[in-house]
């Protein structure tokens, strides 16, 4: 039997399987794509890996680097390869895959999902009009430039301020389409600020924030769409419409864990969208992992990655025969939109790390986490937060010892 | 007795302007001019049911009406380029490429004689046709004397020997339609204390049943109580009665246009994609040949399947008998997995009902979807299929009554489609009153898909009566393979595939499990845009609605038609229309 499947051949896929070949585990990569590397092959830009390698790699050499890890670890790899059944019943998970090769069962001990995200479409956001062709989601458009070499359109409108819509702003600008014009309905862009400068300003790419796309104009092909300005609830300001002429509409809308692909029943918090996972990374199927995107959606690969290299210590734990006691619930208490790990149950002697997704902007604050009474167990400080920035904290382990359910917020410090 | 003109005057009278009209053979001219769309629609309707009226040409002018004239001069400039370029003789042309018209052409391969189907756009079904709920109406629904009643009951119990001929998907669901305390509330007043319930309970549902019985429909039973429930467990528990209507069905309408169309052309019929007829090529009073971008059509008899073109089509030939005024349809995409929460084609009986919509609630697919809707909006344009917000929260509040606890959130598409109503409001089936060969097959609005097995018989037997000789082609094959699909096969089969073909084994859009293989297999059975193949496959109709296939789609297709990437159609534009890296911008 082997000994662990990685469901997806993506960074964080990768990181797990890695990390489990390293502690000398059988390990065996599906992938869907004809490739490794996840979506990292199609971010050409940088900026990668600033915390796992401590230096900004494109993303084909985040991955490159991964793989040849990978591969000298002489990891079993399955590329065309689409995970269609997993059954996981005691002490027995079976992966049941199609591939050009035929369809494989592969009997395993247990099981990393890492299948990522996908990117919200124009309809998650009712989008209005016509559906003609020339309407992308920016990852799209990505790889259709950077693996193919062809553009979408010419005159281009992004919906979108955030760091990916930014990032294919710049990238359309160098290619040398005939205009671009980012929308978004906040009152500023909501990425990183480093990509605000490098992405958008120093090339004078033109903005306009608090507007969105009414309706998008166009039979065969996009024509224009129809703007207008939005109040701060992003309601539409009325008498603000104006037609704006273009042939391409991109859309960067954020992303959401890509759980449709999940066939198990795990379940799913509705905060993160993802499914719900202990602080190894387990979901609630026993022996089945969820990693990187696909748990919430992270700003850094190198936290996906981290995430990764956690569940690989989780499954290491798991196949020894680890033990658990009574599960810890946390919960997002103020100023959290969504947290991750959702639960605490393994008997361990490590910090308890958890992602948190800031709800507002705010300066000099402290995480708390607090028991069911809202009293005060530890804070930890913190210079700035944003939404657009993912939080985390480290919180030790005796802290949480015999309570039932912590709940971690944000307050001024 | 007061003659038409009469009667057309004096409903004219009614409305505050001057507008002028003539009659001539049971066709009501229409002239003058109005402030609004709306008041067009109204007069034109209100002519339409005057006793006699067999067809309605409504020229008034609204105000900020859009003009044709663009279209006009581009027929008028192919028509004089193309005038001299026959393609062919044909014994029959018929003009437009929709169910009906697909219908039309499996019809007739199977006589003995040559025929030609016509299609403007860049697949067959890609009107009116691939924008509706699917839905293969009872036939309950249709007044009396109409052709839709008697076209629609006879259509439905079609449906079952097509499909097993055709190989397309098609359920008979049942339909369900509910009598709620909201089902009389316009009339409350009339119906004190306990009257209100009895009505709903006992009084209705018998209203409905016979209605359907003296419309030929059979099998109509009225259920009360628990047995609702068993049926549909999630309707809404305020139903007191229901009207379970059994021989409803539902189907993927381009599933069965395409299987009609790839039958008929099987069987010998031509069909000729991207080419639209712009004008006729007459002698006297019949049509000679059908002029079309790609050429001229000589023809000995001409079929007006058009669509939402149909009284554009019938003007070219000389023909003018009616107006289509454009009705669209709003319809929400529920993800698969909601179907668990609608079994039946789910309706809520609110009285008075709106006259136009028919067939409107919550419909079950074949795939498993649900669908909500539609909607019913007269609009100027005869490719307005936008969907405004707005009217995406007035499909989800009008209907979410119906099945209270649906999961409204697994929304996942929303689309529009147009009806090609006539003011006349039923099918146009009948011999030009001033071509000698033309015969119109227009107005098919609900419950046309139900109807268009029927209404293609019923068409040829009027080409019959127009003189057409029908001999039965002796190697007429009534069947077509169905497109195999990965996602209905089992692992076994699955295998047995890959093993003959390992592009079954590389699953493309894994939403709704479609492999490359299906992909190649739609562009070997003629798909040859983006939409085309996704029709066929339901490759991008799934969670993501594209998003990680759209590319791979394209690349599989520039592959097998040899056109590059950024060349290939989605439906009729450019999918890519930017320039390639290292050419010239």
């Amino acid at each position: 039997m082997r000994g662990v499947t990685v469901i997806g051949g993506g960074p964080s896929g990768l990181a797990a399987a890695v990390g489990l070949a390293e502690k000398g585990y059988d390990v065996a990569v599906v992938e869907v794509m004809g490739e490794l590397g996840g979506m990292l092959t199609q971010c050409i830009h940088d900026g990668f890996g600033t915390k796992v390698f401590g230096e900004a790699l494109s993303g084909p050499e985040f991955s490159e680097r991964l793989v040849k890890k990978a591969r000298s670890l002489g990891l079993k790899v399955f590329l065309n390869t689409y995970v269609k059944e997993v059954r996981a019943g005691e002490g027995f998970k079976e992966v049941v895959a199609v591939s050009p090769g035929g369809v494989q069962r592969l009997q395993t001990r247990a099981i990393v999902y890492a299948i990522g995200c996908r990117e919200r479409n124009g309809f998650e956001i009712r989008l209005g009009g016509t559906r003609p062709a020339g309407v992308y989601t920016a990852g799209m458009v990505q790889r259709l430039v950077n693996l193919y070499g062809v553009l979408p359109g010419r005159r281009i409108v992004i919906m979108g301020g955030g760091d990916v819509g930014m990032i294919v702003a710049r990238h359309l600008h160098l290619e040398g389409v005939e205009s671009i014009l980012m929308v978004f309905p906040e009152a500023g862009f909501a990425g990183l600020p480093r990509n605000v400068q490098q992405c958008v300003l120093d090339f004078g790419i033109p903005f306009r924030p608090r507007t969105v796309v009414k309706k998008v104009i166009g039979r065969e092909r996009v024509e224009g769409v129809v703007l207008t300005r939005v109040d701060e609830k992003w309601n539409p300001v009325e008498g603000t419409e104006e037609f704006h002429a273009c042939d391409t509409v991109v859309l960067a809308l954020g992303l959401v864990p890509y759980t449709g692909e999940l066939k198990l029943g795990v379940r799913m918090d509705p905060a993160t969208r993802g499914p719900e996972v202990n602080e190894f990374f387990e979901t609630s199927v026993e022996g089945v992992f969820a990693v990187g995107n696909l748990v919430q959606v992270f700003d850094y690969v190198d936290d996906a990655f981290e995430t990764a290299c956690i569940a690989a210590r989780g499954v290491e734990k798991y196949l020894n025969g680890g033990l658990k006691t009574a599960p810890v619930r946390l919960s997002p208490g103020g100023n959290v939109r969504m947290l991750a790990p959702q639960r605490v149950e393994w008997v361990d002697d490590g910090d308890v790390p958890v992602f948190l997704r800031p709800a507002v902007e705010k300066a000099n604050v402290r995480v708390v986490v607090r028991n069911r009474e809202g009293r005060i167990l530890g804070g930890f400080f913190k210079r700035y937060v944003r939404p657009s920035t993912l939080e985390r904290i480290d919180v030790p382990r005796s802290m949480l010892s015999n309570l039932q359910e912590v709940s971690i917020d944000i307050a001024e410090d | 007795m007061f003659t038409l003109d009469y009667r057309v005057a004096s409903v004219l009278k009614k409305y505050p302007y001057n507008i002028s009209f003539r009659v001539r053979d049971n066709i009501v001219f229409l002239q003058g001019e109005v402030d609004s769309h709306m008041e067009w629609v109204e007069i034109g309707l209100s002519i339409g049911r005057v006793r006699g009226v067999e067809g309605v040409v409504n020229k008034i002018r609204w105000r900020g009406a859009p003009g044709n004239e663009a279209r006009e001069e581009w027929r008028r400039r192919v028509f004089e380029e193309k005038r001299n370029t026959v393609v062919g003789e044909y014994d029959v042309v018929i003009i437009g490429g929709g169910v009906v018209g697909a219908a039309l052409a499996r019809e007739l391969s199977k006589y003995e004689l040559k025929a030609a189907l016509l299609e403007k756009s860049t697949d067959i079904a890609a009107g009116t046709t691939k924008a509706n709920n699917g839905m293969i109406h009872a036939g309950v629904e249709p007044s009396r004397g109409t052709l839709k009643r008697m076209l629609n009951v006879r259509g439905n119990a079609m449906y079952g020997k097509l499909a097993e001929e055709l190989g397309f998907r098609f359920n008979r669901v049942g339909s369900l339609w509910l009598i709620t305390p909201r089902t009389l509330a316009s009339y409350r007043k009339y119906l004190p204390g306990p009257l209100y319930n009895l009505v709903l309970k006992h009084v209705l549902p018998w209203v409905v049943k016979i209605k359907g019985l003296v419309n030929g429909v059979r099998n109509i039973r009225i259920i009360r109580g628990r047995r609702i429930f068993e049926l549909e467990p999630f309707a809404t528990r305020d139903a007191v009665a229901a009207v379970y209507i059994p021989s409803t069905g539902v189907v993927d309408p381009y599933e069965v246009a395409v299987a009609l169309a790839e039958n008929a052309e099987a069987n010998g019929v031509e069909i000729h994609l991207e080419t639209e007829a712009v004008g006729f090529i007459k002698d006297g009073g019949a049509v000679k040949g059908v002029v079309t971008n790609k050429g001229v059509f000589l023809c000995r008899y001409v079929v007006n399947s058009a669509g939402l073109y149909a009284d554009e089509v019938a003007a070219l030939a000389g023909s003018e008998e009616y107006t289509i005024h454009p009705r669209k349809g709003v319809l929400l995409v529920f993800h698969r997995d909601t179907g668990v929460f609608t079994r039946h084609c789910l309706a809520e009986i609110i009285l008075p009902q709106d006259p136009y919509t028919k067939g409107g609630g919550i419909n079950p697919t074949v795939h498993g979807n649900v669908l909500w809707g539609p909607t019913a909006v007269e609009v100027p344009d005869k490719d307005d299929t936008s969907v405004t917000r707005e009217e995406i929260e007035h499909v989800l509040s009008k209907y979410s009554g119906i099945v209270p606890g649906f999961p409204r959130d697994r929304l996942i598409r929303y689309f529009a489609g147009v009806r090609a109503a006539t003011f006349t409001e039923d099918f146009v089936i009948r011999p030009a009153k001033w071509v000698r060969n033309l015969l119109h097959v227009a107005g098919i609005q609900s419950p046309g898909l139900a109807a268009s097995p029927a209404i293609a018989e019923y068409a040829v037997e009027k080409l019959r009566e127009m003189g057409l000789g029908l001999k039965p082609k002796t190697g007429f094959n009534p069947r077509r393979r169905p497109m195999p699909t990965a996602a209905g096969m089992s692992l076994e089969e699955l295998e047995g595939k890959i093993r003959m073909d390992p592009a079954w084994g590389r699953i493309v859009c894994t939403c709704e499990f479609v492999s490359e293989a299906e992909i190649v297999e739609a562009v070997r059975r003629g798909a040859r845009t983006l939409d085309a193949v996704k029709r066929r496959t339901r490759a991008g109709m799934g969670e993501c609605q594209g998003g990680f296939c759209t590319l791979e789609i394209a690349l599989i297709l520039s592959r097998e038609t040899g056109v590059p990437l950024n060349m290939l159609l989605k439906e009729e534009g450019r999918l890519f229309n930017g320039h390639v890296r290292s050419e010239q911008p």
